[in-house]
């Protein structure tokens, strides 16, 4: 694992120095990075208290519909806690609320869209993650690619609406942030 | 009994000071290491706190890689000085950002977390970044510690109050401590001082008895000096008088008999002359100034002067016309005159002359003298004296004579009475020439003063009445008894005032009472008298004594006084004076 994230911190580096040219060299560093920050997201979001049956119960990262990450998202995740939790990845066709994942990246499928994923999940404490390069239906956290860069977009009512709160720290980092009715930054 | 603890803590002051003041020293030294160890203590806390809440906020940042993110967050501590460095590492222990105020590169990786270290000037501290208890890397802070030898400097200045504190410390015992001992000098000098104080006291004390001997003794000298030439005439006189009775007896022709009388009397009246002298001169208490006539009084020291002084000197006496009278103490002067004559006599070993003169001086002025004065002059013929003698004359003691013959208090005399009765006097010598001492005395505006008159040569007044003679000397009652009823009175003898008293108890009625005043018995004369004037206040008394002493007790007491031995005349005039104011003293 920590050659995964040693060969990402490179990965990472060398993504934010090259230019638009090297674009093609670039792609190969996307899904690994966006592998990675799938990793670090747990200890930014609170779940609500409910959403453990038990104190050292895992903590799933689901990889709903297609998988772009291979490999690299069990090297990012091996030996991740949160707390207690270990953090563990499992790979689903669909996702419904009793699918039991505390992460969910919704990449969509011919068997169940991002859309239809997103809202089988909502209501239920899932921090739900899209990717710009899958589809533009947006969850919580929305990756996108800009300036050669690996960001991501904040959707805190959608949040919201499952149960969950984003630390501001991770919010200060978005791109653009859709705050939840009422809340401030 | 307090002088030993005085004596024991000016000597520990000092060590006290000295004790304190390392004290201090030592106190100083443990201060500032305390306080070292607390700035650093300070320091790392707030380097640490700096780190974690960098690591709380930037978290995020360095755990998504966002660098900008990170810089801003790193770049946000610029604003506090101290910190000189900032690394935000990931995980693995890659800078994310930093920034380092010197320009210097940073460490690109780090292996973690690990102690605080100080490094001279600077603190370095690393702390974990932790996000909802996860390890997600680490800050490194490098802050400025303020250089050692600043704070160095700073205790060095404290350093130096407190050693300039302990150095007013010793300083102030050491002086306290030279205080102590300097007072307990200046008492020993002051206890030693007054010592010597009161021997120079004791000394004075005992000089002054001696110098009152000395001039006793020096007195005694002069009474001594005229024994042998009184003793000398006394003989001659008697001899006169005794012959001249003799002769008497013999012869039958009136015209020798008188020439005989006339000489005996004069012999008697030399004698009376002579003892009143002796008697006066040898008297102790000192008398009380009296305005007098310098020509009369020098004149009455005649006899005394003749038999001070040898047969081969002459005295002259030259006054001028109307000499101003003068104040001064007769008895005094008297001696003052006598003692420059017998000065004179010595310095004349083969005789020769003393002149005696006076004169007025108008308008004299010298010094702090001025006014009117009487220049009284006694020269001699004699030796003279050296410069350097003349000017040590008057000094007490001094004395060219050979021991035994001189005090060297004659001339000192002179000066005291000089220049106690306002006037001054001079000397003026030289070898073989002789000398001249000058008495000046200050004019008198008082009158003169009336002495007792000496009664002129006169026919005695005859009285008449009963006399109560009281007189225990037998040859004296039976002369005087004579006398008495030759002047027409009827004496009644008592030999003493017992039995005076008891004859005036019989009623015997007497006009007058004459008595003796050193009688044996009881009562003397003045007793006698006192009694009398409290039973009968109207009988006049007359005193006679011969005794300088008594006489001068019963003027005190204001009676009537006949001195011996007094010719009838007086005799006549003094009874009859008393009879008709008995109450007047004469």
């Amino acid at each position: 694992m920590r050659a995964g994230i040693g060969f990402l911190g490179a990965a990472a580096l060398i993504l934010a120095m090259i230019a638009g040219p090297a674009s093609a060299r670039a792609a190969s560093l996307e899904f690994p990075i966006k592998a990675a920050f799938l990793s670090k997201f747990a200890p930014f979001v609170e779940w609500p208290p409910t959403a453990y049956p038990s104190s050292d119960s895992a903590l799933s990262l689901c990889i709903v519909g297609a998988d772009p990450f291979g490999v690299a998202i069990d090297q990012a995740v091996q030996g991740q806690h949160l707390g207690a939790h270990p953090l563990i990845v499992r790979r689903l066709d669909r996702i419904d609320a009793n699918s039991g994942c505390s992460i969910a990246y919704i990449g969509g499928s011919k068997l169940q869209s991002v859309e239809d994923g997103l809202a089988a999940v909502q209501g239920t404490p899932v921090l739900t993650v899209t990717d710009q390069a899958m589809s533009s239906v947006r969850g919580a956290i929305h990756f996108v690619v800009r300036d050669n860069r690996v960001r991501f977009m904040i959707d805190d009512e959608a949040a919201a609406k499952n149960g969950m709160n984003i630390s501001s720290k991770l919010m200060r980092l978005a791109l653009s942030v859709h705050l939840r009715s009422g809340g401030r930054l | 009994m307090a002088r030993r603890p005085i004596w024991r803590s000016w000597r520990v002051i000092p060590v006290l000071a000295i004790g304190a003041a390392l004290t201090l020293l030592l106190a100083g030294v443990l201060a500032g290491l305390y306080g070292e160890k607390l700035y650093q203590a300070q320091k790392l806390r707030e380097a640490s706190v700096e780190a974690q809440i960098l690591g709380s906020t930037a978290s995020a940042a360095v755990v998504f890689q966002d660098g900008p993110a990170a810089q801003e967050y790193v770049n946000a501590l610029q604003a506090n000085p101290e910190i000189e460095a900032v690394g935000l590492y990931d995980e693995h222990g890659a800078l994310i950002a930093g920034y380092h105020r010197g320009g210097a590169p940073l460490p690109g990786h780090i292996n973690g977390p690990a102690a605080p270290l100080f490094e001279g000037a600077h603190l370095v501290v690393t702390e974990p970044m932790r996000q909802a208890g996860s390890v997600m890397g680490t800050v490194r802070i490098q802050s400025q510690l303020e250089p050692v030898s600043r704070r160095f400097t700073r205790y060095g200045g404290a350093a130096l109050l407190i050693g300039m504190a302990a150095l007013l410390l010793g300083v102030l015992g050491a002086a306290q401590a030279a205080l102590t001992r300097a007072n307990r000098e200046l008492r020993h000098r002051a206890r030693a001082l007054a010592a010597t104080n009161s021997e120079l006291q004791v000394q004075i004390e005992e000089r002054e008895k001696a110098e009152e001997a000395l001039r006793q003794s020096q007195k005694m000298e002069a009474i001594g000096q005229l024994t042998g030439g009184v003793a000398h005439d006394f003989n001659n006189l008697l001899m006169v008088a005794s012959s001249g009775l003799d002769l008497m007896d013999r012869t039958d022709d009136p015209k020798r008999r008188q020439m005989l009388k006339d000489s005996i009397r004069q012999a008697v009246d030399r004698g009376s002359a002579l003892t009143r002298q002796l008697l006066a001169f040898s008297r102790r208490t000192a008398l009380k100034p009296e305005v007098v006539d310098l020509a009369s009084q020098v004149e009455g020291m005649r006899v005394l002067l003749d038999r001070s002084l040898r047969e081969d000197i002459v005295v002259q006496l030259r006054f001028a016309r109307d000499l101003w009278p003068v104040e001064i103490d007769p008895h005094q002067l008297e001696l003052a005159i006598l003692n420059i004559a017998v000065n004179a006599r010595d310095a004349m070993p083969n005789g020769g002359r003393i002149e005696i003169s006076a004169e007025n001086e108008a308008g004299f002025s010298d010094g702090a003298l001025s006014g009117d004065f009487v220049k009284l002059s006694v020269s001699d013929t004699g030796q003279g004296m050296a410069p350097e003698m003349v000017s040590r004359v008057f000094e007490p003691f001094f004395t060219t004579k050979a021991r035994g013959q001189g005090t060297g208090l004659g001339l000192s005399q002179v000066y005291g009475f000089s220049r106690a009765s306002g006037g001054d006097v001079r000397i003026e010598s030289s070898e073989g020439k002789g000398a001249t001492i000058t008495l000046l005395l200050p004019r008198s505006d008082k009158p003169l003063t009336v002495r007792e008159s000496q009664t002129a040569r006169e026919e005695p007044a005859h009285g008449h009445g009963k006399v109560l003679l009281v007189e225990d000397d037998d040859g004296v009652a039976s002369v005087v008894g004579e006398m008495l009823r030759d002047l027409g009175y009827e004496p009644t003898r008592a030999e003493n005032a017992d039995r005076a008293l008891r004859l005036l108890d019989r009623k015997r009625r007497f006009d007058l009472v004459f008595s003796d005043m050193v009688m044996p018995g009881e009562l003397d004369g003045i007793g006698l008298a006192r009694e009398i004037n409290r039973l009968r206040p109207e009988l006049p008394v007359v005193l006679t004594t011969g005794f300088s002493e008594a006489a001068a007790a019963a003027r005190q007491d204001g009676y009537r006084l006949l001195v011996k031995p007094y010719r009838i005349e007086q005799l006549a005039a003094e009874l009859q004076a008393a009879r008709n104011d008995p109450h007047a003293a004469g």
